[in-house]
């Protein structure tokens, strides 16, 4: 599986939504995407990408496309 | 006066919220003053709360001139609160001023982004002592309300308040909602010693509550587990808060890895870590374990709060006398509440409880008297803070999908099993719903048949997760 894949994977299954919707996603934009799920995601990240991510990126997190240039800065390419 | 609001000192702040709005005391008590002229009477409202300035004003005036308020989330489901506002017939809704066009009533005066709504409802008969209704179970819609006298809220501010050591010089963290005991406790301790509460209508994860904590450099934080879980992830105790000196927990037990986290970081930076017990029975707080025992006793509840007192019992209801043991735990004070009301028509009862709650939970006294719970009789869950009723859930699931199934669980999760394959993700999408429970936290298990006893009863006991 790709980077891409393995990243597309994570957000699809932790908020339910489609390939379609991942584009546009937001924290806060669907109702799973809260506190609960931020935590999740971030915690899915790092294990898949085994990587610990820095308070400031965990509050900073706040988009599907964002998130790939914060992954960069932990060498991961999206 | 309610809190004895009239006597802080009026220009001190009472609150900020983080929209920006700040309200003083001396504010605070005037606007309780043109709260009551627009109603001018005692009767029944319904608050929809956030944690905003409107939502805090529209609740302190409301117990200053004794209008009797049900907290419930501003964010309830139109369906459940339609068929709360059937059942208990407010006369009056305080609401967001962005909500006010889902209602059909009379608009009376607007204040803070708040609106005051008539329905024209004619109100219950409310007993003379009763001052606050809250929810007992989250968002699934129980009509079971918690009756509150006037002086459960006065001894719960006036206790948390002595036992925190809070003063004027105090900004108080409330991001627990105001609509949930403990949230609501934080709110009036710290109106009580007259000092700023911070009000945050969002959570640990937004980048904005971090540079509000920041900005308004707040003395005290109080959570429940899943918060100490989030600042954990977070590395709260490696962060730069040279105001923040309390931390203080409630809601359900911490693990005892979070808790040693925490004690320890609280010992080592010369802060204060105070675990709390409390449920909406007791009006939030009916035990607390001093700052300065955190590690000697990780993971207990310690011993009561000034002026209440905590036992133990046996199957038959006796007290147990042995210092070392565990039973049921049972709490004597003056917090707690009235009773319940399931209807409109139970709003006149008076004290049914006198002064006495069998807490459901099961607690461990050890040999110098420190309580350590252990269990629960009743079956009901603490997902995330909030209380999620098994038997309940049970009973919607039963009712909306008609048919027979299953509720267990722990604290970490819930499990819901059924016989019919096809209404599994219609279930787990509706449950998640009604809710509001994150959906990993909510899992659907088919099994062949639903185990019964010979009477028909449900055998819990046969499947996992009990």
């Amino acid at each position: 599986m790709s980077n891409l894949e393995k990243y597309d994977e994570i957000f699809l299954t932790n908020f339910r939504v489609t390939k379609e919707q991942l584009n546009t996603l937001e924290y806060q934009s669907v109702s799973v995407w809260d506190s609960i799920g931020h935590m999740g995601l971030i915690a899915a990240l790092e294990e898949t990408f085994e990587i610990m991510i820095d308070t400031e990126d965990i509050i900073s997190y706040a988009s599907y496309e964002n998130g790939k240039k914060i992954l960069l800065k932990y060498n991961v390419e999206i | 006066m309610f809190l004895d609001l009239d006597k802080k000192k009026s220009s001190s702040i009472a609150a900020v919220d983080s929209t920006g709005m700040q309200i003083s005391y001396g504010e605070l008590n005037g606007f309780a003053n043109e709260f009551y002229s627009a109603i001018n009477k005692r009767t029944l409202i319904f608050i929809l709360s956030e944690n905003t300035i409107g939502s805090l004003a529209g609740y302190v005036a409301s117990l200053s001139v004794k209008v009797v308020p049900l907290l419930l989330s501003s964010k309830t489901d139109k369906e459940v609160l339609d068929k709360l506002i059937n059942l208990y017939r407010p006369e009056y809704l305080w609401l967001p001023e962005r909500l006010s066009g889902d209602f059909n009533y009379d608009f009376s005066f607007r204040k803070f982004d708040y609106v005051l709504l008539k329905t024209g409802m004619e109100a219950f008969q409310l007993n003379d002592n009763l001052s606050l209704l809250l929810t007992t179970s989250g968002s699934t819609g129980s009509p079971k309300l918690v009756r509150h006298s006037y002086s459960n809220v006065e001894e719960n501010a006036r206790n948390v308040a002595a036992f925190f050591e809070l003063s004027p010089v105090e900004r108080a963290i409330a991001i627990l909602p105001m609509q949930y005991t403990m949230g609501l406790s934080v709110i009036t301790s710290h109106l009580f010693a007259g000092s700023a509460v911070l009000l945050v209508n969002g959570t640990l994860t937004d980048k904005s509550f971090w540079s509000f904590l920041k900005e308004h450099r707040a003395t005290s934080f109080t959570g429940v587990p899943y918060s100490f879980e989030v600042l954990s992830k977070l590395r709260f105790t490696g962060m730069d808060l040279p105001d923040l000196k309390l931390l203080t927990q409630g809601g359900g037990k911490l693990s005892n890895k979070l808790f040693l986290e925490f004690a320890e970081y609280a010992h080592r930076t010369g802060r204060k870590f105070i675990a709390t017990y409390g449920q909406t029975e007791g009006t939030a707080r009916m035990a607390f374990l001093p700052a300065d025992m955190a590690l000697a006793k990780p993971g207990s509840i310690g011993k009561a709060i000034p002026n209440g007192e905590l036992s133990l019992i046996n199957e038959n209801g006796e007290e147990i006398v042995e210092t070392e043991a565990s039973g049921e735990m049972v709490y004597r004070g003056p917090n707690v509440t009235l009773g319940y009301a399931l209807t409109g028509e139970d709003l006149i009862k008076g004290d049914e409880n006198n002064g006495v709650l069998f807490t459901g939970d099961i607690a461990k006294r050890d040999a110098e008297g420190y309580y350590y719970i252990i269990g629960r009789l009743s079956r009901f869950l603490k997902l995330y803070g909030f209380r999620i009723s098994l038997d309940e859930t049970e009973q919607i699931v039963k009712s909306v999908f008609d048919i027979d199934c299953i509720c267990t669980g722990n604290d970490e999760m819930m499990k819901i099993y059924i016989t019919d394959r096809n209404k599994k993700d219609q279930i787990h999408n509706y449950v998640v719903d009604k809710t509001g429970l994150f959906h990993k936290a909510i899992e659907i298990e088919i099994i062949d048949e639903i185990p019964k006893n010979a009477s028909g009863k449900t055998i819990y006991s046969n499947l996992s997760l009990q």
